[in-house]
């Protein structure tokens, strides 16, 4: 300890505490910089480490896949069938692809569904298992992009048929036959879990085929695995679509890059992929979802394959990835436990894990932590004892946006449209201005609400960054802006007991500032207020949760238009389960609001210090 | 061999005839026959499904319970019945056994009812229950878990894993322990039961299965018996039951009773397909089998379901022929075929030629079959669709796992009775400690009427909680299904979390729930007239990461360590304020010791000028 006492010492005789206090807000954006810096140089060569099949039971496409020859003419068989059910009633169709999964011996039952409608299942029962588990092979007959899913349709009746001649199968198939990835597809998963009677065993891993195109060849495949929540599929599941659909030749497509970026692996390239990945995993749900999204929750390991082109590759290839991954999965004889869950792929076969990026989102939430440290001792209000008037009534206030974000997330559920949530967000940014000369809070009160709102905030992201990165690190790096947001001091209406520090009309934060605004005269103050106030307003409308990420969706996706991530946010929460929608009303708006209270027009107040006290 | 000989001929001649018509007869070959009985039944099934099921029965020599076999002057003696058996049986007190072996899905819905009115069918895995004489529980369960040990290394499965945390004593299930002797009126019969759900089954366990049977394998319907063909199907079953009878009489003389089954429900086409191509591979374009009404050329083909005619070989099932007779046994070896005569033929082929019976059962005799080709049975249709008809099952009872999450979920039955009756019927579940029922989150709810309460269709209920690492939760439930209804009885249980030491290998797995048995009433008399098992279960629970512990010491040593650093500082040194310390350094710090040594070498210097 005598080295610690040493610098403990040292710093004190340099005087290093007070220097560090105020390079408060500089701390912390340099560690909000350090988050950044830290993401951004994964890519590099000697950042990230190549993918690999950690369970050794899996030994993907160690088995030749039969799935070829004659069974592509009654794949094109079954396809000439179901191309003409496209107008029929999901009803009349369900029922004739039951009739034809009867056929090979599958016990099939209808879910009816009052609100997404009926979805068809069937389960094949192993016969070299205790029937206790099972895979899953969904098709969604309409795909995320609302096409009729005619191959993938076709690929699983004639795969399901191919399937029950094999003897090989210790765990139960079942096929799903949903109106639609999304809401149908989730409710027969949770109707799976609590009201079905025919069940086939706890569901191991699920592989949704997605195959809209009529033709019967395809360029490259395309995998989504991102689930709902923070949760992703086991890395191995990944790994083994990955290595299949390689080892069958064909090129693999993450995040929807297009084809002629898929031989691309340098930096820039991985980065691509990396912060598409960070984005759609932080959006999982709220964007449209590929079916892959409806099984996240019940330790259930799945992911989307979508075909995509015209040409190079023929639907049975396609069909082999399924079929090659299912002999994989059938293999297991423990859950999917020994690799990643929660890792970030940087190319098909390049991965971080969670030690490398867990990082950056700690660094952002040290850098909120730091602002609130800031707002705490960095003004003349530090003395202030903890039990004030001050910071009970933060606290209050704190409580008072809690419950109204709650009563507005519950709002927007039901009633509300999302057009009005934005209006009402930027009206309110210009309260501060409108009402300034009108309505003033107290200084430290002002420091106060800061203090809570930055120190909620950094709790929030540090309490995600573990069970949902992306959505941790988006919402920090959005609502960052909001630490530049500075209190707005101006002169204390004449008072008596002003007392000593009448003189000094209006403060900025710093105290050196303060120091220098002395000099200047009432016009140059007038103008930096006026500025700082603009500023400010700008910073709380680019800082506000509705705002902010309506502004990231219209930039950084080709998915949302106008305001529809706040109505698919609301929607993810109806229909998936997905919380994305309370974290920000419950996580960042009540920060938000805090600081908005407190960038109203401040009055100074005296501070009885402890020493004058004494 | 002729010492065997007489030695059966004494045990007859001191013990007298088992019974009239089984007596051992000494023909004038010298051949010997015995009580044994060996039969097989073949059930064409809807979807081109085939049922096989062969009997075995057999018989000891009779004893007398009242002479211990221990005693000097007491011979003991084994003709067809297994020797392992017996004495099994005496040392543990046990009265009767019943073990079971199943793997796989009995199809209900189109097969029916189980074969033997699933009386001979387990649950998925291993099953065992067992009456065994004692005279305190404690006794009993000794004796059991000695009897599960035995019977673990007689066939080579892990019932040695039943310990008293998966030992239950039925209450009213299990009520085939019928009638059975006690020989001292002291003691009592205690029936229980343990089942292993997760246990594998195969070929190990049916090889000492067939040992245990005198033509082991070597002539008669044994000779079919093959591990590969056997397991190779969709739903399998071996049982084995062992009773002990005496006759009412009075006569002190009682004798053992084997009954062993074999049970299988094949898929004709695939397991036929699998003699021409053993790897399921895409059939020749030529061989496909297309729906000419739909579009169809050469590129496209939409499949017909499977033909329905068959022309099917006992030789091509189980890939070879019947080698014999059993060759000693009291009554021939019977094949027998249930079928709809209008679409089926049945016919026993003996060296090329075919024989066929009115009632399609045949005796295979044992001097017939000299060229040693061996028989072949064969069944032929034209319409597999038209099968005898399927009993359909009294209820039908589905049970699955719900909610999500490690820490609690809940056990869904789902019971439909299609009849025009109500079923009465007793629930047996047995739930592993660490399963932590809630009893009081028991729900009965009914799709089909609303009105009902929960004691309308649970009229009487046993439930024995159960004791972490001792026992298990025990629930018997005797329950009234209405006509025509759905019923579904729901409860939650929250999941225990085990030691460390108390994960099996393959932790991740997950754990196996014993399946439910569903005991069938007869509504008059109130018998057991019908048993299933549901399916069972596969519980998650928490797992640890087991290299946790290594990381978990590592971080805990250090912290212990820097603990340990910071109170022996303190411990050991003075406290002081900065500027006591600064003055104490001036006099004897690293520097001020360094200023002094060199104070001295300079003095001893200047002395030395001096």
């Amino acid at each position: 300890m005598a080295l610690l006492e040493k610098l403990h010492r040292r710093v004190v005789d340099m005087g290093l505490v007070p220097r560090v206090i105020t390079l408060l807000p500089v701390i912390s954006t340099l560690c909000a910089l350090f988050g950044f810096i830290s993401i951004a140089i994964l890519p590099m060569d000697g950042q990230y480490r190549r993918t690999y099949i950690s369970e050794n039971a899996l030994m993907p496409s160690q088995a030749y896949s039969y799935f070829r020859e004659t069974e592509w003419n009654i794949l094109r068989g079954y396809r000439s069938q179901i191309e003409e059910t496209v107008n029929m009633t999901s009803t009349e169709r369900n029922n004739l692809m039951g009739s034809w999964l009867q056929e090979f011996g599958t016990k099939t039952a209808i879910y009816e569904n009052e609100e997404y409608g009926e979805t068809l299942y069937g389960v094949m029962h192993a016969p070299r298992g205790d029937g206790t588990e099972a895979m899953v092979l969904a098709i969604p007959w309409f795909n995320s992009e609302k096409e009729f899913n005619v191959g993938g349709a076709s690929l699983g009746v004639s795969l399901a048929r191919f399937f029950s001649r094999w003897p090989v199968w210790s765990k139960n198939i079942i096929v799903v036959f949903s109106e639609n990835p999304h809401a149908a597809l989730r409710s027969w998963v949770e109707a799976y879990h609590t009201s079905l009677d025919l069940t086939g065993g706890s569901i191991e891993a699920a592989v949704v085929l997605d195959y809209s195109s009529e033709e019967d060849f395809f360029e490259y495949v395309e995998v989504s695995y991102d689930g709902l929540n923070g949760e992703l599929p086991n890395l191995d599941l990944v790994n083994v679509a990955i290595s299949i659909i390689e080892h069958e030749g064909m090129k693999v497509s993450l995040h929807g890059l297009p084809y002629d970026q898929l031989g691309d692996n340098d930096f820039f390239s991985r980065l691509k992929i990396l912060c598409l990945g960070i984005r759609d995993w932080a959006l999982s749900g709220v964007k449209n979802p590929h079916g892959n999204e409806a099984f996240s929750g019940w330790r259930i390991q799945s992911v989307t394959l979508k075909a995509h082109g015209n040409g190079g590759h023929d639907i049975t290839t396609f069909g082999r990835i399924p079929e090659a991954m299912f002999r994989s999965i059938n293999n297991l004889l423990e859950k999917f436990h020994q690799s990643f869950f929660f890792y970030l792929l940087l190319a098909p076969r390049q991965f971080v894990s969670i030690s490398s990026y867990l990082p950056s989102a700690v660094a952002l939430s040290v850098a909120f932590a730091m602002s609130s440290l800031n707002a705490f001792i960095n003004n003349d209000y530090a003395s202030i004892s903890l039990f004030s008037e001050y910071n009970l009534v933060a606290v209050l206030v704190w409580f008072i946006s809690m419950v109204l974000s709650f009563v507005i997330s519950q709002l927007f559920l039901s009633v509300l449209p999302a057009g009005l949530l934005m209006t009402i967000s930027l009206a309110i940014c210009f309260l501060p201005i409108a009402l300034s000369g009108k309505v003033h809070i107290s200084e430290p009160l002002s420091y106060r609400l800061k203090n809570v709102a930055f120190l909620y905030f950094s709790l929030v992201s540090t309490s995600l960054l573990m069970i949902n990165f992306a959505m941790a690190l988006l919402i920090g790096t959005l609502a960052f802006p909001m630490t530049f947001i500075k209190t707005i001091a101006v002169e204390r209406p004449s008072e008596p007991e002003t007392g000593t520090r009448s003189n000094i009309s209006i403060k900025t934060e710093p105290k050196d500032e303060m120091q220098l605004n002395e000099h200047y005269k009432e016009g140059t103050l007038e103008k930096s207020q006026q500025r700082q106030k603009l500023k400010n307003l700008l910073l709380l409308i680019l800082t506000n949760p509705f705002i902010s990420i309506t502004v990231f969706g219209l930039l950084f996706d080709d998915e949302f238009q106008g305001f529809d991530i706040i109505n698919k946010l609301v929607s993810a929460w109806i229909d998936l389960k997905c919380w994305s929608w309370f974290i920000l009303c419950l996580g960042w708006l009540p920060c938000w609001l805090l600081i908005l209270a407190s960038s109203f027009e401040s009055t100074s107040v005296v501070v009885k210090s402890k020493e004058k006290q004494s | 061999m002729i010492g065997s000989l007489a030695y059966c001929i004494l045990g007859t001649l001191l013990l007298g005839a088992v019974a009239q018509d089984t007596a051992p007869q000494i023909g004038v070959n010298d051949s010997l026959w015995y009580p044994y009985d060996e039969t097989l039944l073949l059930k064409p099934l809807p979807n081109n499904d085939l049922l096989l099921s062969f009997t075995f029965q057999l018989q000891s020599e009779a004893f007398d319970p009242a002479v211990s076999s221990h005693s000097f002057d007491v011979y003991e003696y084994y003709t067809t019945f297994p020797r392992a058996i017996p004495p099994l049986l005496e040392s543990t007190a046990t009265r009767q056994f019943h073990l079971r072996f199943t793997r796989g899905f009995w199809d209900a819905l189109s097969w029916g009812q189980l074969p033997h009115g699933g009386k001979q069918a387990g649950a998925s895995g291993v099953e065992l229950w067992s009456l065994v004489q004692a005279a305190d529980q404690e006794q009993a369960f000794q004796n059991w878990k000695k009897l599960a040990n035995s019977l673990s290394g007689l066939f080579c499965s892990s019932l040695n894993f039943v310990d008293e945390s998966r030992t239950t004593f039925p209450h009213r299930s299990y009520a085939s322990g019928s009638a059975s002797p006690l020989f001292n009126d002291t003691e009592n019969l205690y029936l229980m039961r343990a089942s292993l759900p997760n246990e594998p089954i195969c070929t190990e366990n049916l090889t000492p299965f067939i040992k245990l049977l005198p033509t082991r394998g070597h002539s008669g319907l044994t000779s079919l018996l093959d591990g590969h063909k056997l397991f190779d199907s969709l739903w399998n079953s071996i049982s084995l039951d062992i009773t002990t009878v005496c006759p009412e009489n009075g006569d002190s003389l009682c004798h053992y009773e084997m009954e062993a089954h074999i049970d299988m429900a094949t898929h004709v086409p695939s397991a036929l397909a699998r003699n021409e191509r053993p790897i399921p591979k895409p059939l020749d374009g030529s061989s496909l089998r297309c729906d000419t009404d739909k579009p169809f050329d050469s590129y496209q083909c939409f499949p017909l379901p499977d033909p329905s005619e068959t022309h099917l070989k006992l030789s091509q099932l189980f890939a070879k022929p019947i080698k014999n007779g059993n060759l000693f046994a009291n009554r021939p070896t019977k094949i027998c075929a249930d079928v709809d005569r209008s679409a089926w033929t049945a016919y026993l082929s003996v060296d090329d030629t075919m024989f066929s019976t009115h009632d399609n059962c045949f005796e295979l005799s044992n001097d017939q079959n000299e060229s040693g080709s061996g028989y072949d049975f064969v069944l032929e249709s034209l319409d597999t669709t038209q099968v005898s008809p399927v009993d359909p099952v009294p209820i039908h009872v589905g049970r699955s796992l719900t909610g999500n999450g490690q820490d609690r979920g809940g056990i869904r039955t789902a019971f439909h009775n299609d009849k025009d009756t109500p079923v009465k019927l007793i629930y047996f579940e047995s739930l592993p400690w660490f399963v932590r029922v809630y009893l009081s989150s028991l729900q009965i709810t009914s799709t089909t009427s609303s009105q009902l309460q929960e004691d309308d269709i649970i009229i009487d209920k046993y439930y024995l909680q159960a004791a972490d690492r001792q026992r298990p939760a025990h629930l018997e439930f005797t329950m009234i299904i209405p006509a025509h209804s759905d019923i579904v009885m729901t409860y939650q249980f929250d999941k225990a979390l085990l030691q460390f030491a108390e994960y099996p290998p393959d932790a991740n797995h997950g754990f196996e729930i014993d399946a439910a048995v569903i005991t069938v009433l007869s509504p008059e008399s109130g018998s057991p007239v019908y048993e299933m098992r549901t399916s069972t279960l596969l519980l998650s629970l928490s797992t640890p990461d087991f290299s946790m512990p290594y990381n978990v010491i590592i971080l805990t040593s250090t912290i212990m360590g820097l603990i340990f650093g910071m109170l022996y500082n303190l411990m050991v040194k003075r406290i002081v304020t900065v500027e006591e310390a600064d003055k104490i350094m001036l006099h004897s710090g690293l520097k001020y010791k360094l200023l002094k040594l060199k104070e001295k070498l300079l003095k001893t210097k200047q002395t030395k000028i001096d």
